[in-house]
């Protein structure tokens, strides 16, 4: 059980709740490093077992000990340098520690505030005395007193006293099988001498303590795994935790992955009115001419850069080639002659009207086309080639 | 190379060479047609142009410019001038607003001024009918408002929907029903569109600047701003005509569903939308995902619910989301986190998760996801010590990127972001924020008026308490008032930098701004400033500056006495005018000030005494150190004795002033007792 105790006591300083120095909090990080040095490599195994429900336990020890932390503070003036010896001292015992990032247990089901009760007390103190014990059930699946903690927990809560238990040791032993399959994977190891070194012991704990939802407290646990380096806002550059970690876990990605994108009909009233909001949404008065003019462009109210000549002129796109190269267009005619001479001043004529589309251009060739085919008689009289 | 180089050499000689070049472009010289392209010497290679003869010219596309890529360009290289009023504003100097009142009022004016043109316009579309713009500006034409289409059909019934007549559509549907003609599902649908939106009323007339009443506590101004918008909105009526309309269609389809729930949420009738929600189920029809967001927010505001129940309901939201196969976006997961931030505490795992879910699904956050999360991280009323560093990882993630605006509650972001750097006491993360704010469009992104007087509020106090006053007074400068015009807070804030740093000769100058900014008649700005001057003695020629400053001071004390009968002065500012004017060499006017305090009936401490004493000594006039003495003693205070030895020990005074003297110190101790109780009365008003 001893291994337990360093993990309860990190989650505090992390949370920026004032770490009071309170006798048992101070008592249990003296007497623990011998232990906790003969444990070494192979204890991590458990502490990181016991983490989850660690806390959970621990925040309601968390509450009730208040009295007596503020009790303590009086005394806590004078311990001042003896805290100095403490620190180090916890310092060494973490050094020697790595923590997993996910065994956090996501218990959100307790209701705040909850008195805790005698068998909490039991179930505490015991937990207390754990410490003295030797660390001989390490490979147990889950050690006896961690059952009887759990019952213990689950006397104190109003259900269903052996659904509760069940549940608790359900939990521990999800956690336990996580930690033997993590076990063997790469682990995100996190410098706790670089944390501790950053971190403040807070003196005086404050009246607040005791109003303090236990969910938080949990929740911190989660938070402070991914905000850990964060501790000095300088080296940030090396993390992004923000996104690690568990997610919800609902929605698969390859579901949508083979969808194809929605047939989109005419935009719903919904959907046009959300644009409509949306637009507001960055609203700002102009910041100068330009923007107006901006402003002007989209209203229509003014010429459309670059100005050109094309303004409001819609062609459908074609080009300015497709204007002024007209010469595709008279094949069929014949190559040279009156009538290829006439053809070409047409063709000339109408690469400089800016007035008319393409169509309306090919549309004048293809008139004289016509006009051409119909006097075939005529042209034939007077020995002009047409074909 | 050499054709490209002849090309730009023919380019230059005009007009008859493109004549001649463009007869002859059809008969085979190829090689010259690519002369006229603009940039001809950067054309793709221009292959086989040895006399081969026949080839394939290649002709680039030309390279079309969106219409506003030049004027983008152009505005971003004009900078925000900081010694210039605002673009919006008329550059007039009558019309430069001075206060934010005067900004804000000026700027609903000529909303209001093109609000009523257009009115006037589209109300009387026949006297505007001239068409002079060429080519034609439809914008500036009145707008078809009245439906064209007289006769009973179902074209009709389409034409008031989308000129959303609200009532005549539902007539007219009506009619077509009592006419025995049935209406298409797609139409009916889009009529059940335009009531459900505007839960079945005639849509409300455009108001494009909210009313907002200015408060000096913006930040509940805003949430309950939020909060009233949403309570304006009509509730949902049981049986109305969307219900009736909807019970008529014979087939409804999903979207018949989906709109009537979006409309119910809407229109915060959430029972009825998760009730119908269950028949859209029952029929075996999908929802859409704006109908799933929206059923998560009635989810959230239904009333009486556990926090494990409420977020249990919308993760069996979400799997629906899943079994009907429906896509999330990014209103959905904001939606989720908006719903988590009502749980405070419990809230925040469950969001980081939810992060972390939109992160998978490839679903960029937007600045409302993290406005979301900051919000449920800091909380108002959680203290420092439990502030987590969650926004050092947002700003992380965010810094140097771009915004666009994706949900509405994007423009959220910045103001709350600089709160919590207020509350942190972070002026580095601040000037990150701000950085942040002014990459790329991201200003854009500020919000209203209220939201950025709040946002450069916070960051400026944030400004005045932690930097150093060389750079404290270039932000000013540079903010003030070009950006914002500051609350008499801000003001205070910056004096006090100003004391902290010793530099108080700014002072005065300070002032002049803040009368400038309508902050005249603040009662605690101008005892702040009385404060900080009359507090030390200063070298003469700043002293006379002061004096200055404090005649100008009590100048608008006494124009507020003209406009207030009953206007009370405080002692201490009587108190901090006198010593002022008596240090600047204004001894006449010190002199009325004590008139002044015998008018309002307020008792001038002893050290003003003793100043005046002092004054009356450096003149070396013992006339007036009894004047002193009788003030004192008129106003029946203690001091009145020692002044009068002090008088006579330090003045050479005749025997007829010492007589008078010693009737004042005689008269004065054997009244004594009536003179401590009304000193203390005197005490009790200037309490007041």
């Amino acid at each position: 059980m001893l291994r337990r105790i360093p993990a309860l006591i990190r989650p505090r300083p992390f949370s920026g709740l004032p770490l009071s120095s309170g006798n048992w909090d101070v008592s249990v990080a003296v007497c623990v490093p011998p232990t906790a040095r003969s444990g070494t490599g192979r204890t991590e195994n458990n502490i990181q077992r016991h983490f989850g429900t660690g806390s959970c336990i621990y925040s309601k020890k968390d509450s009730q000990s208040v009295p007596a932390n503020e009790i303590s503070q009086k005394t806590a003036e004078t311990q001042g340098d003896r805290e100095e010896t403490q620190k180090k001292n916890l310092l060494d015992i973490l050094k020697d520690m790595k923590v997993e990032l996910s065994t956090v247990n996501v218990q959100t089901t307790k209701p705040r505030g909850k008195r805790p009760s005698a068998g909490l007390q039991a179930a505490v103190s015991r937990h207390r005395r754990a410490p003295e014990d030797p660390p001989k059930n390490r490979n147990e699946f889950l050690s006896s007193e961690l059952v009887a903690a759990a019952s213990a927990v689950a006397d104190s809560l109003p259900w269903d006293k052996q659904t509760t238990k069940s549940e608790l040791l359900r939990q521990l032993q999800q956690h336990e099988e996580e930690t033997r399959t993590q076990k063997d994977r790469e682990k995100s190891k996190i410098s706790f001498r670089h944390i501790i070194s950053e971190m403040k012991i807070a003196r005086s704990p404050s009246a607040r303590v005791s109003t303090r939802p236990q969910h938080q407290i949990q929740f911190d646990e989660e938070m402070d795994n991914s905000s850990l380096h964060l501790e000095k806002p300088s080296d940030f550059k090396q993390r992004k935790c923000l996104f690690k970690g568990k997610r919800l876990g609902i929605f698969d990605i390859k579901a949508f992955a083979d969808e194809a994108p929605e047939t989109e009909a005419s935009p719903s009233l919904w959907e046009i009115e959300f644009a409509k909001q949306l637009a507001t949404v960055n609203e700002q008065p102009l910041g100068n001419g330009f923007e107006e003019m901006i402003q002007w462009t989209k209203e229509g109210k003014l010429w459309e850069f670059p100005v050109n000549n094309e303004a409001g002129f819609d062609d459908d796109g074609s080009e300015f080639h497709d204007h002024i190269f007209l010469d595709k267009h008279l094949e069929g005619f014949p190559k040279q002659g009156p009538i290829r001479i006439f053809m070409e001043l047409v063709t000339s004529g109408l690469s400089k009207n800016p007035y008319l589309s393409v169509k309306q251009k090919v549309d004048h060739i293809e008139w004289f086309r016509n006009y051409f085919n119909e006097k075939q008689d005529i042209l034939k009289e007077n020995k002009v080639e047409f074909t | 190379m050499a054709a490209a180089v002849s090309a730009r050499w023919l380019r230059f000689r005009g007009g008859p060479a493109f004549l001649q070049t463009a007869r002859r472009a059809g008969v085979g010289e190829a090689k010259l047609c690519c002369r006229f392209y603009p940039g001809s010497a950067s054309l793709p290679k221009v292959e086989g142009t040895n006399a081969t003869g026949i080839e394939e010219i290649v002709i680039p596309k030309k390279k079309t410019w969106d219409k506003v890529a030049v004027l983008q360009a152009l505005a971003s290289t004009v900078n925000r001038d900081p010694t210039a009023v605002p673009y919006v504003f008329q550059d007039d100097p009558y019309l430069i607003p001075t206060s934010a009142m005067e900004s804000r009022s000026f700027l609903l004016a000529k909303k209001s001024g093109e609000n009523a043109a257009k009115f006037i316009v589209n109300s009387h579309p026949k006297y505007f009918q001239k068409d002079v713009a060429e080519p034609h500006i439809p914008c500036l034409m009145p707008e078809s408002l009245e439906p064209q289409i007289e006769e009973v059909s179902e074209a009709a019934l389409k034409e008031r929907i989308r000129l959303r007549r609200v009532k005549a559509s539902v007539d007219l549907f009506d009619q077509l029903l009592q006419a025995g003609t049935t209406v298409s599902l797609e139409t009916t649908n889009s009529l059940l569109d335009l009531l459900c939106y505007y839960g079945d009323q005639e849509p409300p007339a455009d108001c494009p600047y909210r009313q907002t009443e200015h408060a000096e506590n913006l930040e509940e101004a805003t949430e309950t701003n939020v909060q009233t918008s949403k309570m304006k909105t009509i509730p949902w009526k049981a049986q109305n005509n969307a219900e009736r309309i909807f019970a008529l269609i014979p087939e409804k389809n999903a979207r018949s569903y989906c709109t009537m729930i979006q409309g119910m949420v809407k229109h915060r009738a959430y029972a009825q939308a998760l009730n119908l929600y269950t028949e859209l189920l029952n029929n075996r029809l999908h929802a859409d995902v704006y109908t799933f967001n929206a059923l998560i927010e009635a989810k959230m505001l239904i009333a009486s619910e556990k926090f494990e129940e409420k977020w249990n309901n919308i993760l069996d939201l979400l799997k629906h989301m899943v079994a009907q196969k429906v896509k999330p976006n990014l209103q959905t997961f904001n939606a989720v986190l908006k719903c988590l931030r009502k749980f405070y505490m419990h809230g925040r795992l469950p969001a980081l998760q939810t992060l972390r879910e939109m992160k998978y699904l490839g679903i960029e956050p937007s600045l409302a996801t993290y406005h979301h999360i900051i919000h449920l991280f800091y909380h108002r009323g959680s203290s420092l010590k439990t502030s987590s560093l969650i926004i050092y990882d947002i700003m992380n993630e965010l810094e140097g990127r771009k915004f666009s605006p994706r949900d509405l509650d994007d423009d959220k972001f910045f103001q709350l972001a600089m709160n919590v750097c207020s509350s942190l006491r972070d002026l580095e993360l601040a000037y990150r924020i701000h950085h942040l704010l002014n990459t790329g469009d991201n200003r854009k992104l500020i919000g209203g008026d209220l939201q950025r007087n709040f946002y450069y509020s916070k960051f400026f106090s944030l400004i005045c308490s932690m930097e150093q006053i060389d750079v404290t007074l270039k932000w000013y400068k540079d903010l003030i008032p070009s950006v914002f015009f500051p609350h008499s807070q801000a003001l205070i804030d910056l004096l006090q930098a100003l004391d902290v740093s010793n530099r108080l000769e700014m002072v005065p100058q300070i002032w002049k701004d803040s009368k400038e900014y309508g902050h005249t008649f603040r009662a605690n700005l101008r005892e702040e400033i009385l404060m900080l001057l009359a507090r030390d003695k200063h070298p003469p020629e700043l002293q006379v500056a002061f004096a200055d400053c404090a005649a100008d001071i009590k100048s608008t004390y006494e124009s507020q006495d003209a406009l207030q009968t009953a206007h009370d002065w405080p002692a201490n500012t009587l108190q901090y005018i006198a010593v002022l004017f008596l240090r600047g060499g204004r001894t006449q006017e010190a002199w009325k000030m004590l008139a002044l305090f015998k008018k309002h009936n307020k008792i001038p401490r002893n050290e003003l005494l003793e100043e005046f004493m002092d004054t009356a000594k450096a003149s070396d006039s013992p006339a007036l150190a009894i004047e002193v003495v009788k003030l004192a003693s008129a106003f029946s205070l203690p001091v009145c004795e020692n002044l009068a030895q002090r008088v006579m020990m330090d003045f050479t005074v005749n025997p007829e002033q010492k007589e008078a003297l010693g009737n004042l110190t005689i008269s004065n101790s054997s009244s004594d007792g009536d003179s401590s109780s009304d000193s203390d009365i005197g005490e009790d008003k200037r309490e007041r």
